[in-house]
Formats: structure tokens, sequence, C-alpha cells
């Protein structure tokens, strides 16, 4: 069984973000929303880096974990979904993701803060509207992962750096690129979210 | 597995991609697969899935029920990289964009923008409807009102004060097609008037590079610089300003473990990637270039066989680099003498190697001098004419080198024939209309003959006293298509210029700044353009590679193309008929394809004759077949075999002569045939000097004749094997090959000058057949000269560093002043008497901080239409100063905070927020030049026409630019100024 | 059907790597202020800087930092953290020692007072009930306290809810019952707290003069405090116990409204760290609070007779007021014309 994940290759993001605009270009998502976002560290000194974060799926996602109404769940791929008909917007998937990605819309006073969105894989959502239907679209966005394509913002990645896909092929590929140029720093977030890092 | 759980199952969309269109979608992700190729670096995979048991659908928005699906190609109209762009449509709306991994160029890869274009036609920040300005209030009209406000007023003018005080500023966002349209417009208008981005953007590279081996373009590729083993970046941010680039250049300098240096004033995101980063204070280019040539001379690292077949004027420039040594280098530029003597050697030494830059180098008053100093860099070190090595100039917008061979310039008719009677004659038997009759249209022959205002002065044209500027008239009105009126300097003066139009026609997607910056009540016209999506076309990358665009869907809202628009002015003034003589015009619907048609019939001078639209849609649809590396289809491929991706210019002879394209231009290693070449024998076959010489131990004067033409170097298959001139019909008599050409071309030949046929050169000859005859004998059509180190025809033979403007430098000024003041391009350029003006009133003192400016990944140009994006809106809300921690914390400026930049010019202010960052030197400040919509702290919105405001304004950097000018092309100086800042 | 039991043998043995952890959690606590690292640069043998070499990775900085934080453009700061290693030990508090320890907190007092009961039984009115009634709480009072306490109840179960529902009530009534459930528990859980602040308020201006520890206080805890039925425990308007819970509730009351406030208004005054810091506060209140109140609601109604009808009708019986408040009665009988109220003959 394949793992999906994401690895994003710091040495090569140059926080152009095309992986932030696809993102709301494919699932339409609104002003305010940023289910994927790129942060530079050391902005503008000698060791700048970029890196592309969104959700990263993480095993034992924490997430899921604290949701008090168990919205969120991980599919067999690995993929962590969670259904906005169960969700009620109560912010603790964000106190617990290492990654900042669960985002609200922030409808209405006080805490409400409305449902919870964060980057799907480009799977479409948790609920039970019927995969690839326009419910389903309107909810969560794209469904590309059930036509057999990749997240969008991976596939539109300039420099390929961002990588999505199963977890042992994107490591290996990491790797290799890791052994010719003899430079990495490291598959980032990937022990906070697996539990392992990529050894070189 | 694909599908999420068992228990989870959904029903796939039954969606079958349209089956004219399988190469669009199809079974290319086992392409993809095969060629992301782990070995090669990687990409992202669906690694390890069965793949063959998905069936294919399309993602993105499901389209309505019953509504077929389509999948359209087009080219990213944001930079000039040529990022292909999928866009799957259903009901004649985009639904969806998809990722292009055929492209050889981008392999599915975008920025921000690419990734975002389907919000370019989608936005409802478009100008929806014709408008106009009627005391101060936007007042709705039809098309058919406003071609004839607008055609009656610009008529009047006409006769009134000549066709020369009507300015048609065109596009780098045109297509080819609509760029020439333009050129045509202007030209049968009467007036070389005719301009666009390339003013402000590589101008100076086209003047200087193409006056040092023959063509002003990219001599590589983007794809090429995989081969380098040393990338240096001298003014330039690709990261920022051509993403995709980036793929090539990482991913060839990790495959190489390439040096990749970049020199440049700030840390960009560009340097973060690099291997070295050398911080250098703008405007002191031509002062490094020969720093480093000094060290490359000293130590004998120069090319020497290069230099002495392929190269002239090296004397010269050895005389001007003696100067140079590093205590010099480091009172200039302030670079220690290590780190110079590095670049030096490791440019010389590990090659190839390749030299990128952009506008960190153009746009300065010695801008061509400067890159004319690469070129001598790259020259001496013999780094030009092969893989790998070359002048890998990025041009900006997605067809400014396009629109800058179709002409869209003040100097020449379209590819680079000049304004010469003969440059006017050839395009007349193109145009198939009398020369006699495109006189009559021109005030008079010295201006039809003479070069236009350049754009960075139109204001100045506007606002002179009339005896001021050489023409009839001062400017009474401007016609802008697609062109931002805040990417100029001196906007101050640029607001001034807009009151005293008598017409302003802004033809744009967008309102733009041009319709909100002045106090302008009346006679403002708008009109809705569509973008190139919204329209077919082709479209040159920097690459000289060119891409044929589909309409994806049609022009929204009341917005027409620029062709059907054009079609509309030229009925209005009387002379469609000629204009569109050999173009197919249905129902107002004028023909793109024609339009490249008649380009091909004209574009011998650079190889845009091949190229005919079946074989641009011919390589668009086998995009899959190209080489990653060479660019190249495989020789056996029926289709495209042997051919270069995009058939890059020059592409020799008629199309059916099928010539590959030239992937790098002066390539000996190739046969002409094969894309290769020599230098363009451009500058005469000698050169007469007089020399002082020993002769019997006495000093004479003597006149030496110098040879241009190259020396025991030659293309592959030569049968020539040495330097050649160009080749006219008197050649091939000489050689004895005037036999080869057939009848039919002779006749045609002998038709274009029927009193001396043997004038008639490869470029002018209509039938293609000088061209074909001497490439089947192995030789360039223009000839096989040396590259010239001295360009004696521009004001800087040899290049020589001069301080900015506005120097932070004044002591400098006395050794480096700028050139004297002159008249040039119909106005005076003044330059040295502001130079010395601004030392006289310490304006270094007052204003002690320079100002730059550039780009940002989000936004393009003056950055109306990506300001509209919602989705890029959204990432950059603000306008920014950059300001190094330490100037920051004497003036008490915070990270974050409200700061007045104040200008050294007309007492300019600017309100913004402040980034306090090492990203920029000390004594540096930065800002991006997108931003348009505030003036001196006020906010503009409400002058917008309702509900097409775009949704981020900002001040613009260049109300606090100032007066300097290169006097070879009109270049303006934004990227060295002088500011100050204090917090708000 | 998703996830197994928060207490399944898996997470216990993650355990050890998760207390690695809770330790970072501490020294980030150490750590958070400092900021501005500057990392040493690698150079090129030339002295020029090599961007390549001196790159960054993210267990340098997490070795530095708590968290990677870096910038960004867009107005959400909070994006600017990139990794935050912590929400993982936030994530083990909340599922693991939250709900253990709440349970043994909660069970564990329902025990002790179970035992009190068990063991002590209700404590009578010695004198047996006078007939007579004294004033001892006024309709503002009793107001201000039951504003407070039903509005605690209603936080403290909706409270409960979002730990505990999911194992107690989503497997009896379904996913979207339960979601339904909860939304309107959390708007509720919102909407309430303004009273419930409201009525903290209340009580602690009313009462807080008579709250203040005065000398009897060490004699009614030498006396026992009134559950040695032998010994009288002098007291006055409210006995040392009285005012044990006073302050208590008072300090956890401060204590769960501010972070319930900073986690209502998420972001709005502190980061992320800061908002972990707040829930785990207001968690941890929130439970002692409940065990508090659940001995308070057991004394003011088993656990005593005549206790209850202090707050509710207001008044209390005279010998109940001798036996546990006599200096407070002393007072009242002192300073008041007419104190007593009630039976129309006198007990004798």
């Amino acid at each position: 069984m394949a793992r999906m994940k994401f690895l994003c290759d710091a040495d090569r993001c140059i926080d152009c973000n095309a992986c932030a605009t696809a993102c709301k270009n494919e699932n339409e998502v609104p002003w305010g929303i940023n289910r994927r976002r790129v942060v530079t560290i050391n902005d503008g000194r000698p060791g700048e880096r970029s890196v592309s974060m969104a959700c990263m799926h993480c095993t034992d996602a924490p997430c899921a974990s604290v949701c008090p109404v168990e919205c969120i769940y991980p599919t067999e791929d690995g993929i962590v979904l969670h259904s906005k008909d169960v969700c009620i917007g109560c912010g603790y998937c964000f106190y617990a993701c290492p990654f900042g990605a669960p985002q609200y819309p922030k409808v209405g006073n006080f805490g409400s803060r409305g449902k919870m969105d964060k980057c799907t894989y480009c799977a479409g959502g948790g609920g039970t509207e019927v995969s690839g239907s326009a419910e389903e679209y309107e909810k969560y966005g794209s469904n590309r992962f059930g036509e057999g394509k990749l997240p969008l913002c991976a596939e539109m990645c300039s420099t390929k750096s961002l990588l999505a896909g199963d977890g042992d092929i994107i490591a290996q590929i990491y790797k290799e690129r890791v052994l010719k140029r003899g430079y990495g720093s490291g598959a980032w977030g990937w022990m906070t979210a697996y539990h392992e890092g990529i050894e070189v | 597995m694909l599908i999420r759980t068992s228990d989870r199952h959904r029903a796939r969309r039954a969606f079958s991609p349209e089956p004219a269109a399988p190469a669009a979608g199809g079974t290319d992700r086992r392409t993809f697969l095969k060629r992301s190729g782990l070995a090669a670096g990687g990409l992202a995979v669906l690694g390890g899935l069965p793949l063959g048991a998905v069936r294919k659908a399309d993602a993105g928005v499901p389209p309505p029920a019953g509504a077929t699906l389509t999948t359209r190609k087009n080219i990213c109209t944001h930079c000039s990289v040529g990022c292909s762009v999928i866009a799957e449509v259903a009901n004649d709306v985009w639904i969806g964009q998809e990722p292009d991994y055929d492209s050889p160029i981008n392999r599915g890869s975008h920025c921000c923008k690419g990734a975002a274009v389907r919000d370019d036609v989608l936005s409802q920040r478009r100008l929806r409807y014709p408008v106009k300005l009627v005391d101060g209030k936007w007042v709705q009209l039809t098309w058919e009102q406003a071609v004839n406000e607008i055609g009656d007023k610009l008529l009047e003018i006409r006769e009134k004060s000549g066709p020369d005080s009507v300015y048609w500023l065109g596009s780098a966002k045109f297509t080819n097609e609509a760029a020439y349209l333009n050129r045509k417009l202007a030209a049968l208008w009467g007036t070389n008037n005719s301009d666009h981005q390339a003013r402000i953007c590589h101008s100076t590279t086209v003047t200087g590079v193409a006056n040092t081996w023959g063509y002003g373009a990219m001599t590589n590729s983007y794809n090429d610089i995989r081969n380098a083993k040393t990338i240096l970046v001298m003014g330039g941010n690709p990261a920022e300003a051509h993403p995709v680039s980036l793929q090539h250049i990482l991913e060839g300098k990790e495959l190489n473990r390439a040096n990749m240096i970049v020199v440049d004033p700030r840390m960009t995101r560009t340097a973060a990637h690099a291997t070295e980063y050398v911080r250098v204070r703008p405007g002191t280019h031509i002062a490094t270039i020969y720093s480093i040539l000094w060290h490359i001379f000293q130590n004998g690292w120069e090319d020497k066989e290069f230099l002495s077949q392929r190269v002239y004027g090296l004397e010269e420039i050895r005389a001007q680099v003696a100067k140079w040594h590093p205590a010099e280098c480091e009172r200039v530029t302030g670079l220690p003498e290590a780190q110079v003597r590095h670049i030096a050697e490791v440019f010389s030494k590990e090659k190839p190697a390749t030299l990128i830059w952009a506008m960190g180098q153009t746009q300065f008053t010695t801008g061509t001098a400067n890159v004319r100093a690469s070129c001598i860099l790259l020259l001496a070190t013999g780094n030009m004419g092969y893989a790998g090595a070359g002048a890998n100039i990025f041009r900006g917008h997605t067809n400014v080198q396009g629109a800058t061979d179709l002409g869209l310039d003040v100097t020449t008719l379209p590819l680079y024939y000049g304004l010469s009677e003969e440059a006017w004659r050839h395009w007349g038997r193109v145009w198939e209309i009398d020369y006699d009759w495109l006189r009559s249209r021109f005030a008079d022959k010295t201006l039809m003959e003479g070069p236009g205002i350049p754009s960075t002065r139109w204001f100045d044209a506007t606002l002179l006293p009339k005896e001021q500027v050489s023409q009839p008239d001062t400017l009474q009105a401007m016609f802008v298509m697609g062109h931002g009126v805040n990417t100029i300097t001196r906007l101050p003066e640029a607001v001034r210029g807009i009151e005293k139009l008598e017409m302003l026609v802004v033809c744009d997607p967008y309102p733009t700044a041009w319709s909100v910056l002045s106090e302008r009540k009346n006679g403002t016209y708008l009109l809705p353009a569509c973008t190139s999506f919204e329209m077919d076309g082709s479209r040159t990358a920097s690459n000289r590679s060119i891409q044929w665009g589909e309409q994806i869907v049609s022009p929204v809202f009341q917005s027409k193309n620029d062709y059907d628009t054009m079609y509309l002015f030229a009925k209005k003034f009387g002379f469609a008929d000629k204009m569109f003589k050999n173009i197919k015009v249905e129902n107002g619907a004028v023909l793109a394809e024609d339009i490249l048609r008649e380009i091909n019939r004209g574009g011998w001078s650079t190889g845009y004759c091949g190229q005919s639209p079946e074989r641009l849609k011919a390589h668009m649809k086998n995009q899959h077949k190209f080489d990653l590396v060479t660019m190249m289809a495989p020789k056996d491929d029926p289709d495209v075999g042997g051919e270069y991706y995009g058939l890059p210019w020059p592409c020799w002879g008629t199309p059916e002569f099928k010539h590959p394209g030239t992937p790098i231009l002066y390539n000996t290693n190739l046969s002409v045939k094969e894309g290769g070449g020599t230098f363009r024998a451009r500058f005469g076959v000698e050169r007469v000097v007089k020399r002082k010489v020993m002769e019997n131990g006495q000093e004479v004067e003597k006149e030496q004749h110098d040879n241009l033409l190259a020396e025991g170097s030659y293309s592959v298959g030569s049968e020539i094997k040495d330097g050649y001139p160009e080749f006219t019909l008197g050649v091939l008599k000489k050689l004895g090959w005037d036999k080869d050409l057939t009848p039919a071309e002779l006749a045609v030949i002998q038709g274009i000058n029927i009193r001396n046929p043997d004038l008639v050169s490869w470029a002018i000859d209509l039938s293609g057949g000088i061209q074909r005859v001497a490439i089947e004998h192995g030789c360039s059509p223009y000839g096989n000269g040396k590259a010239r180190m001295i360009a004696w025809n521009l004001p800087d033979p040899v290049p020589v560093h001069r301080e900015p403007i506005y120097t932070p430098r004044p002591d400098l000024v006395a050794d480096y002043p700028t050139l004297p003041d002159a008249r040039q391009f119909r106005v005076p350029n003044i330059g040295f008497t502001v130079q010395k003006t601004a030392i006289d009133n310490g304006i270094a003192k007052q204003f002690p901080l320079i100002l730059s400016s550039g780009r940002l990944v989000e936004y393009e140009g003056g950055g109306e239409e990506t300001r509209s994006n919602k989705w890029l809106a959204e990432l950059k809300q603000e306008m920014f100063v950059e300001i190094n921690p330490s100037d920051a914390a004497a003036r008490g400026v915070v990270d974050g905070g409200w700061v007045w930049v104040t200008g050294a010019e007309s007492q300019s202010k600017t309100r913004m927020k402040a980034i306090v960052t090492e990203r920029v030197g000390k004594g540096v400040a930065w800002m991006p030049y997108h931003f348009a919509g505030w003036y001196e702290g006020a906010d503009l919105r409400d002058r917008y026409p309702k509900g097409a405001d775009p949704f981020v304004l900002g001040e613009s950097v260049n109300t606090l630019t100032t007066y300097g000018f290169d006097p070879a092309t009109g270049m303006q100086e934004p990227k060295a100024t002088l500011c100050q800042i204090r917090s708000a | 059907m998703m996830h197994s039991g928060r207490f399944s043998m898996t997470r216990v043995a993650n355990s050890l790597a998760v207390s690695l952890r809770g330790a970072l959690f501490i020294l980030a606590v150490m750590l958070v202020t400092m900021s501005g690292f500057a990392f040493a640069q690698k150079l090129n043998p030339d002295g020029s800087p090599n961007p390549d070499a001196s790159h960054v990775s993210e267990q340098q900085l997490l070795k530095l930092l708590p968290r990677a934080e870096g910038r960004i453009d867009i107005p959400d700061t909070k994006a600017a953290v990139l990794i935050q290693p912590m929400g993982r030990t936030w994530d083990y508090f909340h599922e693991v020692l939250l709900h253990w320890g709440a349970a043994i907190v909660i069970v564990g007092t329902l025990a002790l007072l179970a035992l009190a009961y068990l063991v002590m039984g209700r404590l009578r009115i010695e004198g047996g009930r006078s007939g007579l009634k004294i004033v001892r709480f006024k309709a503002i009072e009793r107001f201000s306290h039951w504003l407070t306490a039903v509005s605690f109840v209603v936080l403290g179960l909706t409270g409960l809810n979002i730990t505990f529902g999911k194992l107690l009530l989503l497997p009896m009534i379904g996913p979207q019952a339960f979601s339904d459930l909860s939304q309107i528990a959390k708007y509720i859980h919102n909407f309430v707290s303004f009273a419930f602040v409201v009525g903290l308020v209340l009580i602690a201006v009313i009462f807080i003069k008579d709250n203040f520890p005065a000398k009897v206080d060490i004699e009614w805890v030498k006396k026992g405090g009134g559950f040695i039925k032998s010994k009288h425990a002098p007291a006055g308007r409210f006995n040392l116990g009285e005012k044990a819970v006073f302050w208590l509730s008072l300090g956890l009351g401060v204590a769960v409204s501010a972070s319930g406030y900073l986690l209502l208004f998420p972001f709005s005054v502190t980061d992320i760290f800061g908002m972990q810091i707040a829930q785990v506060v207001h968690a941890v209140a929130a439970v002692l609070f409940v065990a508090l109140i659940m001995a308070h609601i057991y004394i003011g109604t088993l656990g005593m007779e005549g206790a209850f009808e202090a707050m509710g009708s207001g008044e209390v019986d005279v010998n109940w007021a001798k036996e546990h408040h006599d200096q407070w009665l002393a007072q009242k009988l002192a300073n008041e014309p007419h104190p007593i109220r009630g039976a129309a003959t006198p007990a004798e």
C-alpha cells in the first residue's frame, strides 16, 4: 500500500509560491484561507532557505487525535481527510498541528470560526459526498487523486522542489539528489510528521 | 489502490477527454514518469502506484452536466520563459488548469503567476466595456461610439499637428501578430513613435549585443544552462523574475556541481541558492567586469585562439582594462581583490561558463555599455557559441522578445530592418503597398527615416516647448495598448504629461494607473482588451523559440482582441484595405495565422521566415518529442524530426525549406542547416583605422585595413573555410553558386532590384533563394564575421565606467562623469547637467541612500493585471521598501512600520511599509516596481472605474526615480538613484 | 471506526518518546523569549559567503528553538511558524495526560465524597431546628451565586463534552448527532461564559469583605472545622472552609476565564505557544474547579443539613447559624433591630 507524503526540498525551493496559487486555483480556495504557504527561514541572510508547507498528512496525525468530534481520519493511502459536516470549528487541530495546516474561514463572532479547511492532498473530502461530485468540490475542492493525479501544488512546482507521491519513492528521489549534488538541508518536517528522517 | 478505502469507494467521474486532443491529457503520465527519471533529478511522482488501473479523468471544477470538456494549450502571459498552460474548458468557461509535462521548457511547472493565470481571465476586476471620462466621471459607451470619437479626434490631431503628435505605445504582452500589426498601424499612420516595454527592459541589451556579434538576443536557452559548469548571474534575480528557469539552473548546477555566482546589490532569492554571493554597489557593472578582466589578462587566462579567430578590437579593451587594477576596483566597487580574482579564475577556467543578466545591467544610463562589457567578458574567455556557454539574457514579459523582433521600437521596422528607404521599400513589397503612398503618410522623409521618441520620454515630448521637440509639434495624444505608466521613471512628470495631453486612449484588460494618476477630467478613453489567452497567436520566448497559443475562451465581457481592435481603427482611418490586404478578416475577426504568414514572407533578416503557423502548431502538438537539454526532436520523427522546439530564430528560408531553427547562436560546431552559425558579418568586411606605427625608426601615421571577417573559423560543413561577407546575388555569382537558384527564385530577386539585382541580399530576397543556396553550401546567409569588442558607432565605442546620474559617490564623478548633454531621439538629454547640478547641490548628502528597484515573483510589470488576480494579490498586499537594519536603526524605522520615502527630484514623496532586512546592504534601499494606485501618500482607489480597481494598490517606486537616459537607446535609470527614508 | 481509544497501549508505549518532547516543552518555555539566532555562516576559501554551505537545516533550527519560524508575506502572521513539534506534545497532554488526569481527579473526588458520606453521613443540626429563621443571603447575593452556579454547571458539562464526549457520548449517539450536539454545546459554552464571568465578578465584589482571613479561622481549624461532633468550631459569616472555596473559586475562575477568552479570540493576543499554554491552563483549572465545586455542592446539599436553604430561600435556621457561624449570628443580632423572623411563639 502506497503511503502518500509531501517532501519539500528546501535547497530547490525559491519561494515562488506556485504551490500556493496552484492550490487556490485547483480548489477555488477563498481569500484568507491558505492551505499551502511558503515560509522563508533566515530571510535575506546567508543560509536563507524557503520551505513550502501544508498539511503533511502525518503518521498518527495529532489533529485527528485531538479532534473532539473525531472528524479527521487517515485514509488507506495515509492521506488525512476530514468531514466538514462533523467539524465544529473548535480550533484544537490547529494547536496540535505541527505545521499550521488547519485554516478557518472565521464566520460569525467569538470562537465560531466555521468549519476547518485544510489541504486534502487534492483527494476530495472526508465527508459523505460522492467522489468527484460538484458537492464535494464545493466543500473540499478537487479530487485529483481519485483520477490518478497528484496534488497540483507539487505537479506545478517551479523547480520540482515540492515532491508528492509515495513516501518511499520521493524519499529515494531526494536521497539521489543529495548524493548527486553533495548537500541537503534535510526533509523538512519529516521527523515530526512521519517519525522518520531521510538518511543519506 | 487509488481510491481511499474500500468502504468509501466512490464512483469516479465518467468523463472522456475530447477525442480530438488526446495529447494534452493523454497517456503521458507514463512518459512523464519515464522522463522525470529518478536519475535525472526527479520530479513529483505517483511512485509505485498501479497507474494502468487508473482511469483518466479531469480534476478541477466538475463541469456542468452535459457540457463537453475540452483541453486547450496556450502560453503563460507573464514572463519570457514561455511556460505552456493547459486549460480545461467547458461551455466556453475556463474551469481548470493542468500541468503540461510535455513542454520541454516548463515540464508542467509554473510560478505563482503561471499557476494563477486562470484568474487573469476570470477576474471580476477586468474592465468590462468601453468608458470615457466626462467631467471626472466614467461614462459607458459602445465600441462603435468609442472608435468613432477616438478616431475623429486622432484624425483631427493628425491634421493639426501632424502624424508624429500621436504616440502608439504597444506592448510586450502582445502576441507576435499583434505586435507586428501595431507597428504596421503606426507605419501606415505615418510615424515612428511606436514603442513598447523593451525600451525600459532590454533595449540596451538589444543594441549592445547586436552591436557586438550581430543579433540582440539570448544566445543560448534556459534549457542549455543545464550544460554550464559556471553560471554567473550579474544583474538578475531569476528566482523571482523567471522562476521556472531556476528549474534548469538548479538542476544543471546540481548535476554538474557547477559554480553559481550571483553578483547583486541584494542577497536575492537567487543568491540564496548560489555557491557564492558577491554584493556590489548598483551602477558599477563595467568597473566590476573590467576588474575581472584585469585578472584574466594579467594571468593569461583569456581564450587566445578564440580571440584571434573570431574577435575584433581586443587591444583597445586591454588598454582600458589595464586601468582597473585591484586598487581602483576596490575604490570604485568596494570589491576585495581575492574575490574578484576568484570569479575571474572560475569564469575563465571552469568552462563552459555562461553569463546571465536581466535589468540589473540594462536599466542604467550606461546600459548599452554595461551589456557590451558583459559580451566582452564572454568573448575574452571564449565562452560564446557553444552549449553551456553564452549570454543568457533573460527577457522580461511573455513576448518582449517577439515584440522587439517585430519592430515595436522607435528605431526600426519589423525584424531589425531599420528605417532606411531600403527598409521601407522592403516592407512595402511585403505589404504590397506602394512606397510613395507610405512616404506620403509621413510629415517628411527625415522623420520617416529617423528614430521616434522613446517611451521613456513621451512626457518630455508632451511638456517641452515645441521648438525643443524635433518634429512638427509636441505629443498631443497617447494611444496605449497594454503598457503601464508606472513602470516608467519620473512619475510626477508623467502625471503632468497626462494632464497636458489632448487625448489619452488606454486599450488594456485593466484600467491601469494611466486612468487614475492625474486630475484629468475629460478626454480619456478606456477600451477593454482581452488577454492573449482569449485569442490565437504566437509568442517568442527569451530563447527565441516561438510557441503558438490557441484561444482558450472567447474574450470576456465586451473585451476585444488586439487584432480586431486595430482593424476597427484602421477602418476608421481609411487604410484597412491596405493594412489587411493579405490578411483574412471575416465579420471583423482577423485571422492570426495570416498575420504570421505575412511576417514569414518579410522576416528574412532575423530568420522569422520559416516558422509557419502550421509548423508551430505541429510543435505544440508534439511537445513531448523534444529533448529537455538540446530541445531537439529525434531525427527520425515524421512530424518534427531534427527540429528544435519552437523553431528558435533564425529559422532560415521558407517553411518548406524545413530549417530546424537555431537553438544556440553563432555555434560553429553545427552546420548552418542543422542550426549552427557564425558571428554575423554585420559591420563590414574591413575597418580602416589610422594608427601610429614605427617605420624606419620614425613614428608615422598609417592607414591600416583591419579584417572584420572571421579568420580560420567557420561552421561545420562550410564550403568556405574562412570568413566571408553577407550573401547577395552578386556574392553568389562570384562563387558560381547562383546557378543553384531556381528560375522562380531568380525572377523574384530580379524583381526586387530591376536595375541592379546583384545588390539584392539574403535579407530582402523575398524568394528565400539566396538563403537556401548559401545554407546548402554550409554558409550563414549573413556572412562569417568577427564579433567586435569595440563598437565604433556607439557613444562609448569601448565601454567606460560612468557613475549614475544620482550617485552616492560624488567624489568619483570627476573621474567617471556621465556623457555630455546631447540631443537624442528628437529630445534633449541633459544628463550631464543634471549630474553636475546634483553634485553642486549636495544631493547625495540630503538623500544618502541608494534607491534600487526590481521585481517580485507575485507580480509583473506595472502590476495592474497581477494585482487584480485574487490568488496573487493575496500573497503581497502592501507596497514596501527594504532597508538595512543599521540604516533603519539610525532612522528609528521598525520592521513593518510606515515610512515616508522621499526622492531627489520633483520633491517626490511616497508612503509605504518598511521591511528591515539584511537582504540589502548598508546604504541601499530597494523597492518593487509593480505597485500603483497610491500617489504621494494618497489612495486613488475612488478614481478607478467602478469595480475595476485592483485588489492591491500601493505607491509606485517611479514616483521617486529620477532623470537619466542611455544615450544609445533612451533607456531610463531606475536601478540607481538616491532617496531618504524617515519613519511616518 | 477511525481511531481506536485514546488509552491504547501503543500510546502509552510511546510515552517515553513523548516525555522527551515534554522536556522540550519545558525547554521551550525557557527559550521562547529568546530570538534572533545568527547562524555561523560558512565562507568560501576567499572569505566570501557561500550560501550553499551555510544553509540551515530543520534539525539545526529545532535544536536552538522549539519551533522553526521565518518570514511570510500574507497577513496571517501565525503562518510564519513553519514547524512546531510541540503540537505533538500538546496532543499528548490533551489526549493522554488530560484524559487520565481529569478522570482521576473527577472520579477520585466523587469517590472521596462518597466515602465521606459513608463515614460521616449527613451533618445534622445538633440542636435540632429552632423554627426561627435569619436571613443569611440577600436576593442579590443569591442571584450572583446561582448565576455563577448555573453557568458553571453548563460550562462544565459542555466543556467536559469536548474532552470526554467522544469517548462517552459519541459511541452512544453516533457521529452526526454528536457533532450537532457538540456544535450547540460549543456555542453555549462560548456565550454562557459571559454569564459566568458576570457572576464571578459579582461574587467577588459582594463577598470579598467577609472572606479575608480572621483569627477565628485558627480556632475553627483547631476545633476540627465542625466535623468533630464533640467540638464546636467558631466562625464568622464564612468559616475557613468556605473562605477556601471562595478564594480557590476566584483563583480558578480567573484562570479559567482568562485562558478561556484567549481561546475565544484565538491568536488575537498570543501565538501558537501561548494558545497551547492557554488551553492547558484552561483544561487543568477547569478540572480542578469541577472537583472543588463538586465538594462545594456536596457540603451545600447532601453533606449538611440546613446548608442548602441559605442559598435556597436565603434564610437559615438560627440553630444552624449558632452551630456553624456563631460569631456572624452574634454580630447580626447585635447590629440589626429585628434579624430574626419566624415562629410566632418562642421555642421554649
